[in-house]
């Protein structure tokens, strides 16, 4: 397992390849996954549907490094994530990956800026360092006048806004988003899009979100549809 | 896994750097929000921390005390006293006792005295006071000062003088006429002429009787106010190096005679045994100490086990945002730390403060020692972290999936 970091030639964030995930003990084990496999170029933002129990969030949860597939290969930013190590997961994770969550899981005690703030803590970036970067994500993001407010003392809209500027803080090429309008109502939810695609084109910043809002995964430039832990249509399939 | 399994030094303490970074402020911030739980689970190392530096500073001024005991006579004293054997008073013989420093290579300075109570008197005023018959040597063993007047000389052995303790003469004076150096103190039938009065001294365990109550008068008077005129006691200073035991042994069959089995004390045997009643004290009050530290550990434990399953979220959520199991581990150590080291500061003031109440009653001097001061947040400390290690390893074994899956 060598360091060597190639970043991938043809442009690709995303590799995932013939992914299986069971869950259970051998005699009785129920497959979550039976062989997923799709790619996602650079900057683009793509949309995983599906009913529930399709295997979306196992999907996502195997991407984002917080669980691991039975077989299968992953490869992120060129990358194989085959680390088999939790600590070098968690680094790459902060590193490559940003997550926006359906229930935003900001931290009640902590302010705005702090929530924005702690990916970089596991940086090991300078206090300072961790302000100034969390302000300016703030400003990005249109939240600097509530820096200082606790999630408790925002909007919905608000609040997922500051978990849109913490996914974004360690620039990461991949964002994973669960639902991201999931828990807003239509006008909030509108915006909160339009924000995430701007930042998906401003940042370049490859996105790929969870939805079950057929009108919010229209407006995605691809879609790929699940069905019983397999891709049963993918718009952007590029042989 | 693996990486709890084998972590290197480095990443360790890198882990530990980042996680410290913030986590100082946050873990207060998040005993905090808990403030009630972490105050209950205080209490345990509190009180452990507490006592120890109690016990720490109550031995600390115990051992100054124990010193200062023998300050004005010093450590390497010998007392030999006679104790009856019959029906008639126990005495010494006072030639052989004065002889000593020249005839005992051990002993630097001998003072036969004898001791008696009668009733003395100056003028209208009388006073039942201990009478100490003493060797004019006696400045030589014990460090006694004069207030005002002079101590005995040698030539004084005989001459009707005395010397009042500072007491005494207080008790002897009558308003405008103040007992001191020329009064006259009548004893039984004898008027003695006083020379001096003794600066106040403390009563310390080797001293025969209480110089400050006592008139002193020279032994050579005393066959003239007291039956029994022979020494009953002799006070002794050793060389540097004697054996106090030894010699106490040899003085012991040395001046035995029919009247009297003598008996020897040594300051240093009564330092070993006043040290041996408080090794018992200190002993009683570590236990006390250990036993509540270990409660409180198990109560910073129990916090700990709570707060990490209730921040399950938390965690799953840290972990998805880059933090290692190690990260997520160091920020739990750190926080059962800083809630046993806010318990060991409070714990420091109450054991400072039983420290100072212990001297007060006791009528010593508050002192304490530099070291208990990290000593007593120090130990509670390491106790959270080490009672913080089990609930911590739980947090950092956290599925970060389920974890985030809670609600």
């Amino acid at each position: 397992m060598f360091k060597l970091r190639r970043r991938a030639q043809d442009g690709r964030v995303l590799e995932v390849l013939d992914l299986t995930k069971t869950y259970g003990p051998p005699d009785q084990a129920t497959p979550v996954l039976r062989g997923v496999t799709f790619k996602v170029e650079a900057g683009s933002f793509c949309a995983v549907v599906g009913p529930s129990g399709s295997g979306k969030s196992t999907l996502m949860n195997i991407i984002g490094l917080l669980d691991r597939p039975t077989s299968g290969a992953l490869r992120l930013d060129g990358l194989d994530v085959a680390f088999g190590d939790r600590a070098r997961e968690a680094r790459f994770r902060g590193a490559t990956i940003g997550f926006v969550f359906q229930s935003f899981n900001l931290l009640p005690r902590l302010s705005a800026w702090e929530n924005v703030a702690l990916p970089l803590v596991y940086a090991g970036a300078a206090a300072r360092e961790r302000e100034q970067s969390a302000l300016a994500m703030l400003e990005r993001v249109g939240l600097s006048h509530r820096a200082q407010a606790r999630p408790a003392e925002m909007s919905g809209g608000q609040r997922q806004r500051v978990a849109l500027a913490r996914a974004l803080i360690r620039q990461p090429r991949l964002i994973l988003a669960d639902e991201p309008t999931g828990s807003l109502d239509s006008v909030t939810a509108g915006e909160v899009m339009t924000l995430l695609r701007d930042l998906n084109q401003r940042l370049g910043v490859t996105v790929l979100m969870v939805t079950h809002d057929k009108d919010l995964a229209a407006r995605c430039a691809r879609r790929i549809e699940m069905l019983d832990g397999r891709v049963v249509a993918d718009t952007g399939a590029t042989a | 896994m693996t990486a709890l399994a084998s972590p290197s030094p480095r990443e360790v303490l890198r882990a530990w750097a980042r996680s410290g970074a913030q986590s100082g402020a946050e873990a207060l911030a998040n005993l905090l929000a808990q403030r009630q739980r972490s105050a209950l689970a205080l209490l345990g190392i509190l009180i452990g921390a507490a006592s120890i530096v109690a016990m720490l500073t109550i031995g600390h001024m115990a051992q100054r005390e124990t010193l200062k005991l023998f300050a004005h006579m010093g450590v390497d004293m010998l007392q030999i006293h006679a104790n009856p054997v019959g029906p008639f008073p126990a005495t010494m013989d006072r030639a052989t006792i004065e002889a000593l420093p020249r005839t005992d290579p051990d002993i630097e300075a001998a003072v036969p005295l004898a001791v008696d109570r009668a009733k003395v008197a100056i003028g209208p005023a009388s006073q039942d006071a201990g009478i100490i018959a003493v060797a004019p040597n006696l400045p030589d063993l014990v460090r006694l000062s004069p207030a005002d007047g002079r101590l005995f000389a040698s030539a004084d052995d005989g001459s009707l003088v005395a010397v009042l303790g500072a007491g005494a003469a207080a008790a002897l004076s009558t308003p405008g006429a103040p007992a001191g150096p020329g009064s006259r103190v009548r004893i039984r039938g004898y008027v003695f002429t006083v020379i001096g009065v003794l600066a106040p001294v403390a009563f310390t365990a080797m001293d025969p009787t209480d110089y400050n109550t006592a008139v002193l008068v020279p032994l050579g008077d005393a066959a003239r106010i007291m039956a029994t005129p022979e020494p009953s006691t002799a006070l002794l200073r050793l060389r540097p190096g004697a054996d106090a035991k030894a010699v106490g042994e040899r003085l012991v069959v040395r001046l035995a005679n029919p009247t009297s089995a003598p008996q020897a004390l040594s300051a240093q045997e009564l330092i070993q045994s006043l040290n041996a009643q408080k090794a018992i004290h200190s002993r009683l009050l570590t236990a006390i100490g250990a036993i509540s530290l270990l409660v409180g550990g198990i109560g910073v434990m129990n916090v700990m086990m709570m707060g990490v399953m209730e921040r399950r979220r938390e965690i799953g959520l840290r972990a998805a945002l880059g933090a290692t199991p190690r990260d997520i581990q160091a920020m739990f150590l750190i926080e059962a730390g800083v809630l046993a080291l806010m318990g060991g500061v409070v714990g420091l003031a109450f054991g400072l403060l039983a420290a100072f109440v212990a001297a007060r009653t006791s009528g010593w001097t508050f002192s304490l020692s530099i070291y208990v001061l990290p000593l007593g947040p120090g130990l509670a400390a390491a106790v959270g972290v080490i009672f913080g290690f089990y609930p911590a390893l739980r947090a950092s074994r956290l599925d970060p999936i389920v974890a985030l899956r809670d609600e």
